[in-house]
């Protein structure tokens, strides 16, 4: 099969959907690759380079679409790429067919099959081919490197001969991939970061990437998350708590990153137009949702907006594009890895396999018929994952409370088992002679010295630990020793053996020992 | 022949020199002197004891002696690091035994006064043992017979159950948790009639009653020891270390002797608090695991969804030669397949590219505590790199590649996060955290506890099949 890329056409478009590397890994599929002059020039792709990894390049898009089987693409098609598809070939790219669609009908009328690159299930076997992660990891940290141009301080603390620098206070609102790669690329520029997402699970992601999570203490604890690992709305009361907590965060921080996008439907108003006038002059907003609305009442699509009182807030939608040699390299891998799947023979024919959840679930035009929405995948997203209740950090009251309790209670105890150790030891030497309670003295004294020492050893050295109670417990030889010069000889060759094998055992012990904590060395 | 005085201060030196030696494993540097402190003691004791006040059978001793140890020293020498387990296991048994044996003597040597003294003729010149019996108050006589009593049960016990732990260990015995029909009962029924014989055996009965209380012991200990699954190995065998502790300390009683008192009291109390530190490291109750059975299952263990995904070897290299911290997960099946030293090249090699590499050591990692760090040791690889889960678990968020070399159970999400599996509760190395776990296994198999292992299902989980060491070996040339 011939698959090919053409230029993209949508204005400031820079990535391609084929590079150099997926042509060569598609080639090996057995298919050909072709790619319209010039289509990775902005991705830093010159046609040399894909020529020299056997593409063909072809001069016109019409051309292109006139010789592939299977045409490639990062955006969704404009009505004059549609216009170009035929009957059988096969469109592989963004769609957001919710969103579109008289394309979706214009495509089916064509008779083209459409894969919709957005609509890949997010199902841990369609990972490698899910763009919108991809794309959105790249966004999350272009958005802090913006952020940082236009921000005129360090990230990180400083002190220097010149001064102290505080470091700088991010805030990323909503922690889908986008938001985890911000917190990621902030904290590793030294930033303090915290993070706010309404699906109280994600605070685990949170805190992995060095972040610290808002937690907002919500009675009617909603839990934010619907099937597929995506957000769902919240409810009014949710929605003014979670205000509230922006609000009070406002005057402290001075980057704020937000991402926060429900699937479906325009972006949640979070850092409305008060908190932005409650930040410092400086500081820094962030709209990754800017393309469906903006979570920011100041944000303008596409544009570098500085509020009254000198906050800049930044809209742009175009944030991988804006990274297009690393988004066009991830990006043709997903596609490939899409290829992969439809050619399972790895022989150069495509099967449009409509059984498979993946192919199913991005397939959206197929064989003259509209297959959207596709029907839910057999296999579950993520489990449903409980949300854990964070604990409250106790007051140092309540610490003191509970310290205070439990040396209480540990006293008790150990009042009270004093107290039975010492009636048993009364009774017992009441019946027992004289001599066997001496001996009873240093028993005890012993255990306890025993159960002293031992705590304190160390747990790698348990083993050698081991070895040497067992070469000590070897001692039982001593018994033998004072019996062996018995009268009797049964009680002679009895002891005689005790010895034998006590001698064995001291031996073997200690040696056993010593060979182990040989090994024990310093790097 | 040396005085008592001399034998007695003998005594306390070593003791003193004992308990040295266990207090000084607290660490590595340390524990090499604290081995030495334990021959010595054991050098003074026998030495003294042997040339004190009314000792014979030279002639028997000291060959006996000298052919014990050579036996010793040639299984100590053979021994390859990966079989200790089994032969800490062996060594047990041994004392035990000799519990039993010198308890029987006592009582031999008892009736041997008693029947002098009953035929009332010329108190005859008794001997070794018997002379310090002949001495012996009635009411002290009674306290003897008890004291006889606990030394042949827990020798017995610790006798047939160290070998049963050998035979597990070694492989010789099934590791499933096996008894026969009646299961604790039958235990409870041979209890009461130890008890009912020891009462009998206390109010005069013959000799045949300290036969007959061995051979219930001895199948306490087998009955016992065969019920308890091969995953909790490690806490039996402190066990019965503890338990050899104890007979020891019970002869001492018999013998009049502080010095096997003091002695059997420390390795009594050091195995128990071993056997506690591990049932906690397991999350277990110390009573369960001693009764056998790895608990009982509250209702069905959930669903695992997902494939395992394998990998091959120059996929795992080429996330090494990625990654900039590194950690190894070694288990029981490292030391199975003798994987250590390709371990510790692998190490190397990774240290040398500027790579952090260290080891995350589970509580219960192998088949007796601390049996990975011995094997690492053996291989070489500097302890200081070695940690275990406490000081590592939080550190896997932030690792790039985590290797699990043939472990299971300790590395079991389930544990976590399923409240029905027969492990919940039981802390487990947090592996899953890290960007990328490779898992080197020998097939799809489950692990001691026989149950499934979602970690091996992760999106970032990659399977690594075969051998150990053939895997390591494999990768070792693609790592650069």
């Amino acid at each position: 099969m011939k698959i090919g890329a053409p230029k993209e056409t949508s204005r400031g478009e820079a990535r391609v959907a084929l590079t150099p590397e997926s042509a060569q890994q598609l080639q090996k599929l057995g298919h050909e690759c072709l790619i319209e002059a010039g289509a990775g020039s902005l991705a830093g792709f010159d046609d040399q380079a894909y020529r020299d990894a056997n593409v063909t390049v072809v001069e016109s898009t019409q051309a292109l679409f006139d010789d592939a089987d299977v045409v490639i693409k990062v955006r969704e098609p404009s009505s004059e790429e549609a216009e170009r598809l035929r009957e059988g070939q096969t469109l592989i790219s963004f769609f957001w067919p919710a969103q579109n669609e008289a394309m979706l009908e214009k495509c089916r009328a064509k008779g083209a099959t459409v894969i919709a690159m957005d609509m890949v299930p997010r199902i841990s076997r369609a990972q490698k081919m899910d763009a919108l992660s991809s794309m959105a990891n790249i966004a999350g940290y272009r958005a802090v490197i913006e952020a940082g141009n236009n921000f005129g301080r360090f990230f990180t603390g400083q002190v220097t001969a010149a001064g102290k620098v505080p470091p700088a206070k991010v805030l990323v609102i909503g922690a889908g991939v986008a938001g985890l790669a911000a917190i990621g690329t902030a904290t590793s520029l030294g930033a303090v970061v915290r993070a706010f997402d309404v699906r109280p699970e994600v605070s685990e992601q949170i805190e992995s990437m060095g972040a610290e999570f808002l937690f907002l203490d919500f009675d009617n604890a909603q839990d934010g998350s619907e099937s597929g690992g995506y957000a769902a709305p919240s409810s009014p009361e949710f929605r003014e708590k979670q205000l509230e907590c922006f609000r009070a965060q406002a005057p402290d921080v001075d980057i704020v990153i937000t991402t926060a996008l429900i699937p479906g439907k325009p972006a949640p108003k979070l850092w409305l137009e008060d908190m932005v006038a409650a930040m410092k002059p400086g500081s820094v907003i962030v709209d990754l949702a800017a393309e469906k609305g903006g979570n920011c009442d100041l944000t303008r699509p596409d544009e570098r907006v500085v509020s009254d009182n000198g906050v800049v807030v930044i809209g742009y939608t175009d944030f991988p594009s804006r990274m297009a040699t690393q988004s066009s390299l991830l990006y043709a891998t997903n596609i490939r890895h899409m290829l992969t799947d439809l050619t399972p023979e790895k022989d150069g024919v495509i099967d449009h396999n409509m059984d498979d959840d993946v192919i199913r679930g991005a397939t959206v035009t197929h064989a003259g018929d509209i297959t959207f929405p596709p029907p839910p995948p057999k296999v579950k997203a993520i489990g449903a994952s409980k949300p854990k209740p964070k604990e409250k950090e106790p007051t140092a009251e309540e610490k003191k409370a509970l310290e205070t309790a439990a040396f209480k209670s540990q006293t008790k105890r150990q009042v009270g088992l004093l107290a039975i150790g010492g009636a048993l030891m009364l009774l017992l030497g009441e019946v027992a002679p004289a001599s066997f309670m001496q001996h009873f003295i240093v028993f005890v004294l012993a255990c306890f010295i025993g159960f002293q020492v031992i705590w304190k050893v160390s747990h790698s050295l348990h083993t050698p630990l081991m070895a040497v109670t067992n070469a000590i417990s070897g001692i039982i030889i001593l018994g033998a020793i004072l019996q062996i010069g018995s009268g009797s000889a049964v009680v002679t060759i009895l002891a005689a053996i005790s010895v034998l094998i006590a001698t064995i055992n001291i031996v073997g012990g200690f040696l056993v020992t010593r060979r182990m904590l040989a090994m024990f060395q310093k790097s | 022949m040396l005085s008592q005085g001399f034998v007695s201060a003998a005594a306390i030196a070593a003791s003193v020199l004992f308990i040295l030696s266990l207090g000084g494993l607290s660490n590595q540097e340390k524990a090499k002197r604290a081995v030495w402190y334990g021959i010595v003691g054991m050098g003074v004791a026998v030495f003294f004891t042997a040339f004190g006040p009314g000792i014979g059978g030279y002639w028997l001793m000291i060959p006996m002696i000298v052919i014990g140890a050579v036996i010793g020293a040639r299984l100590a020498g053979k021994v390859e690091m990966t079989e200790m387990p089994q032969l800490v296991a062996a060594l047990h048994s041994f004392v035990g035994l000799a519990a039993v044996f010198v308890a029987w003597s006592a009582d031999l040597e008892r009736r041997r006064v008693l029947a002098a003294r009953a035929a009332d003729g010329v108190m005859q010149e008794f001997s070794a043992f018997a002379a310090l019996v002949a001495t012996k108050a009635p009411d002290e006589l009674t306290f003897l017979q008890i004291e006889v009593v606990l030394g042949i049960f827990i020798g017995a016990v610790t006798f047939t159950g160290s070998v049963i732990a050998f035979g597990k260990l070694a492989g010789k015995v099934d590791g499933k948790p096996r008894q026969f029909p009646g299961g604790h009962l039958l235990n409870a029924g041979a209890a009461v009639a130890s008890l009912v014989l020891a009462v009998l055996y206390l109010s005069g009965a013959g000799f045949w009653t300290l036969l007959v209380l061995a051979a219930l012991a001895f199948f306490i200990g087998y009955h016992l020891i065969m019920g308890i699954g091969g995953a909790d190995m490690p806490v039996v065998v402190s066990m019965l270390n503890s338990y050899s502790g104890w007979a020891a300390a019970a002869i001492g009683f018999t013998l009049g002797n502080d010095l096997l008192i003091v002695t059997g009291a420390l390795v009594g109390s050091s195995g128990a608090i071993l056997s506690y530190i591990m049932c906690k490291a397991m999350n277990r109750n110390f009573v369960s695991v001693i009764l056998g059975g790895f608990g009982t299952t509250r209702g069905p263990a959930a669903e695992i969804e997902g494939e395992q995904v394998a990998i091959d070897a120059s996929g795992v290299a080429s996330a090494l030669n990625d990654a900039d911290s590194v950690v190894i997960v070694p288990g029981y099946g490292m030391a199975v397949a003798q994987a250590q030293s390709a371990v510790s090249d692998l190490v190397r090699k990774l240290r040398a590219a500027g790579k952090e590499v260290r080891f995350a050591i589970h509580p219960v990692a192998g088949r007796l505590p601390g049996h990975m760090n011995v094997l690492l040791a053996e291989a070489k690889v500097p302890y200081d790199i070695v940690l275990e889960m406490d000081e590592i678990n939080d550190d896997f968020a932030s690792t790039d590649v985590v290797i699990v070399i043939g472990s299971n159970d300790i590395v079991n999400p389930a544990a976590q996060e399923d409240p029905n599996s027969p492990i919940a509760g039981m802390p487990v190395l947090k592996v899953w955290e890290a960007k990328q776990v490779f898992i080197s296994k020998r097939g799809q198999g489950t692990g001691y506890s026989g149950i499934e292992n979602p970690l091996f299902y992760k999106e970032n989980s990659r399977m690594f099949y075969g051998d150990a060491r053939e895997s390591l070996n494999a990768l070792l040339p693609l790592v650069d």
